[in-house]
């Protein structure tokens, strides 16, 4: 199993006493090389450094995000990404805790399944693109299920190895009670497995994002990797760095909410 | 004795699978049931296969991608373990860099490969980029967490001892946290092919990932199946290799 988390969550945990002095004390320096980094990048721009034509100044590429706020191709893009990705994370993710529970408990169908999968699983994700473009097309069946292929594996394998490491006390114990399998797979399997499920959910989250837009820029008619692509050959660097800030600000919004909620409804992860 | 056997009839029972999918699809093509252009038969992929083996057409395409793979990765791997053990043993340097780490890591990684095509120019040198990118946060991070979760008592322990800072990283730090590092080098050894795949269909010009792009486009379905196959042979074979290697450098893992 992997949880694989931000660097963030555990160096704050012990630090309770003045904590947005510290949190900013410790990371002074680090947000100075962030802006020397930055003037740097501006300046190299600006006064030729950078020998390429394609490297445009920090300001322009700001000026070029504030620019697409206003109405432009960008936005519509990055929507259409962001739809196609939650359908096909939610999908894929409740597939995989479903089938992972179900190979879990049943030897018959993890004989008949998990040999399939596995063999499905290293396959790198661009790869099947170009088979599954014949079958489904270039339009969303295909980057949905392309997410939803992307985000089954991490939660299907952590919820099956989850499973598989419930303490057998608690499945004798609800049996010792006589209580009924939908009630055990409710009351004690799930709950059990949840810290499983999160970690992979949590690999899922980082994923979809990468794997929404490669499929735009391999088949894509619309979506941010389409956008890109675009903009590549139009020769628009500002508009590229531009809309990998914008993707940049999501993959940082998506990470932080599911920390919260992963506080909110697992909050004995990570405890034990 | 019996464990082998037990073992040997569980890999054996985990084929039948595969072998009636195969069966099935084989048989459905033979019938007619199923478009042969769109999917073509597994024996007639198993041919093209065979032909690309035998003429010898598959050993430079994939030598690209595994050169790229294997360089990019192997920088990730070093770089993510140096870094994330600094960041996690030093708070100067972990202020220092913390930032610019959750400032780069949200990126969609793909997203960055036209951009670094256009700036950089398409070659080998973008491509490695974009591979370390994308495998280097993984191992970061959680070597960070690694050793940053180690019981401070072995940290103490080796004060005690004065043991020096460069002998107690390489033999306490690092050993230590090694399951931890594992688990993040697993996710970037995914993460990296995807890239290297990725990269080589955008770039249009070499690699198993061009190929199968390319046979599609020009509607050879045999062969773009049969590369797809390669594929799933590199990737595998990756993964086992890392197994193994899990499992030799971490004996003790999973049996707790």
């Amino acid at each position: 199993m992997s949880t694989i988390g931000t660097i963030g969550e555990i160096s704050r945990t012990g630090a309770r006493t003045n904590r947005a002095a510290q949190l900013i004390g410790v990371r002074l320096y680090g947000l100075l090389l962030i802006l020397v980094l930055l003037s740097l990048w501006e300046l190299s721009a600006r006064l030729g450094w950078v020998v390429s034509a394609y490297w445009p100044p920090v300001t322009a590429i700001l000026r070029a995000a504030v620019g697409e706020l206003a109405g432009g191709d960008m936005l519509d893009a990055l929507a259409s990404t962001l739809r196609r990705a939650a359908i096909g994370y939610i999908v894929g993710s409740v597939v995989g805790v479903v089938l992972g529970i179900l190979l879990g408990k049943s030897r018959v169908l993890r004989l008949a399944l998990l040999p399939l999968i596995e063999i499905i699983r290293p396959i790198p994700t661009p790869a099947v693109i170009p088979p599954l473009i014949l079958f489904l097309g270039v339009d969303d069946a295909l980057k949905i299920f392309i997410v939803s292929l992307a985000s089954f594996f991490p939660v299907f394998t952590n919820t099956i190895s989850g499973v598989a490491a419930i303490d057998d006390t608690l499945i004798q114990t609800a049996r010792t009670f006589r209580i009924g399998w939908l009630r055990t797979l409710v009351s004690v399997v799930l709950p059990a497995t949840l810290p499983a499920v999160t970690a992979g959910l949590r690999t899922a989250t980082s994923l979809t994002l990468v794997v929404a837009v490669l499929a735009e820029m391999i088949a894509g008619s619309s979506g941010m990797g389409y956008y890109l692509v675009q903009m590549q050959y139009a020769l628009r660097p500002d508009l590229m760095y531009a809309a990998v800030l914008y993707l940049a600000i999501v993959g940082y919004c998506l990470n932080r909410a599911f920390i919260v909620l992963e506080a909110r409804f697992v909050p004995w992860i990570g405890k034990t | 004795m019996s464990w082998r056997l037990k073992a040997l009839s569980a890999n054996l029972l985990g084929l039948i699978s595969p072998a009636s999918v195969l069966c099935i699809w084989e048989t459905a093509g033979a019938l007619g049931w199923i478009n042969p252009v769109l999917l073509p038969r597994p024996s007639l992929i198993l041919r093209s296969l065979v032909d690309l083996v035998g003429d010898g057409a598959v050993f430079s395409p994939l030598l690209h991608t595994i050169a790229l793979f294997a360089v990019g990765y192997g920088l990730a791997c070093v770089i993510g373990i140096c870094i994330g053990v600094a960041m996690a043993t030093n708070q100067v340097l972990y202020g220092l860099l913390e930032p610019l780490t959750e400032c780069i890591r949200p990126i969609p990684k793909s997203a960055l490969v036209p951009v670094l095509f256009l700036f950089l120019g398409i070659g080998r040198a973008t491509m490695i980029t974009v591979v370390v990118l994308a495998a280097v946060f993984p191992v970061l991070i959680s070597t960070f967490q690694g050793v940053r979760g180690l019981d401070p008592v072995l940290l103490e322990t080796a004060r005690t001892f004065q043991v020096r800072r460069q002998r107690t990283i390489f033999s306490i730090i690092l050993p230590a946290s090694l399951p931890m590092i594992l688990a993040g080098m697993r996710v970037a050894l995914g993460l990296g092919l995807v890239l290297v795949i990725l990269a080589e269909m955008l770039a249009g010009e070499d690699g198993v990932g061009f190929r199968i792009l390319d046979l599609q486009r020009s509607f050879q379905i045999r062969d773009m199946f049969a590369w797809i196959f390669v594929l799933v042979l590199l990737g595998g074979g990756l993964m086992m290799l890392f197994d193994v290697a899990e499992r030799r450098l971490v004996p003790w893992r999973g049996r707790t």
